[in-house]
């Protein structure tokens, strides 16, 4: 840092970006296999 | 209950997913590599076109998890507990990753990973409100208790979204105060709109399949038992073998 101005600072910034699509993509990712097993199920279950 | 909406394919959630990602895939190139660097922080600043529309949607989720909790107190329908369920996650999910870009932004800039400063302590209240209400779910299996009362509980936990909100302007914070196309420069505007956009697209997509989920979860356990299901009970209840 030099007299208040921040030098640099991309780790921070790819960090921050890694940090927010892994948590989204794999929130994502499971839903939708989760969705998907579901349906399965469905298809399979017998009509009552 | 959801019934026969159940059973299509969740389209409208897939689409918004899909626009989602192309739109976060065009926020973020311009907010990477177009939009020029802030003046005191630098590149770091960058990190405001993540941070900014998370924080703007995981309040618009929590806002619907309570608008579903007061749907289901007022009207019974149990649809109002799967939408409230559904939100309540993504939320979390959202407020969670709200405070570790934070986290993340405040290293270099305040020179701390963390500080109880009114914004951050009342938003780390607010995700421990809603983790609370989500182990409560976990652990009380009869679907009507478990309904009214998180939804009971969600109504309270609410109370701090808009304390989190205002927290900025009320206290004396180490937070800035919200960013809006009146305090942030045109060139930065841009990315920061089309990856809110890309936020919400991608959390009307998230909650709409949660929600699906929880009503699939919520039919098998209204549903009344199958007649083999029924046979079987008695048998084993018999000691014989179904």
């Amino acid at each position: 840092m030099t007299g208040g101005i921040i030098i640099g600072g991309w780790e921070y910034v790819i960090a921050a970006y890694a940090i927010t699509f892994t948590v989204l993509g794999g929130y994502t990712a499971t839903l939708l296999a989760r969705t998907r097993k579901s349906k399965r199920g469905q298809d399979q279950e017998p009509s009552r | 209950m959801a019934g026969n909406s159940n059973e299509k394919r969740p389209l409208l959630a897939y689409g918004s997913i899909a626009l989602a990602v192309v739109l976060f895939a065009i926020g973020s190139y311009i907010g990477l590599f177009v939009a020029p660097p802030e003046h005191f922080m630098g590149e770091v600043q960058r990190i405001m076109y993540v941070h900014v529309p998370t924080a703007w949607v995981a309040l618009v989720t929590l806002l619907w998890a309570f608008v579903s909790a007061l749907g289901f107190l007022f009207l019974r329908k149990w649809k109002w507990d799967s939408r409230m369920e559904a939100s309540i996650e993504v939320g979390v999910l959202l407020s969670f990753l709200l405070c570790m870009q934070g986290s993340i932004w405040a290293k270099p800039t305040w020179g701390v990973w963390w500080d109880w400063d009114p914004r951050l302590t009342t938003t780390a209240v607010m995700l421990f409100a809603f983790i609370g209400i989500l182990a409560l779910r976990r652990f009380v299996e009869d679907p009507v208790r478990r309904a009214t009362w998180s939804a009971v509980a969600t109504i309270v936990a609410f109370a701090d979204v808009p304390i989190v909100y205002f927290s900025v302007k009320w206290w004396n914070s180490l937070h800035q105060v919200q960013s809006t196309p009146q305090t942030v420069d045109s060139p930065m505007i841009t990315p920061l709109r089309i990856n809110a956009f890309a936020m919400l697209f991608l959390m009307m997509g998230l909650v709409g399949l949660r929600t699906r989920l929880a009503a699939r979860r919520l039919e098998n356990e209204l549903a009344p038992p199958l007649p083999e299901r029924e046979t079987e009970t008695r048998a084993i209840a018999a000691g014989g073998e179904a």
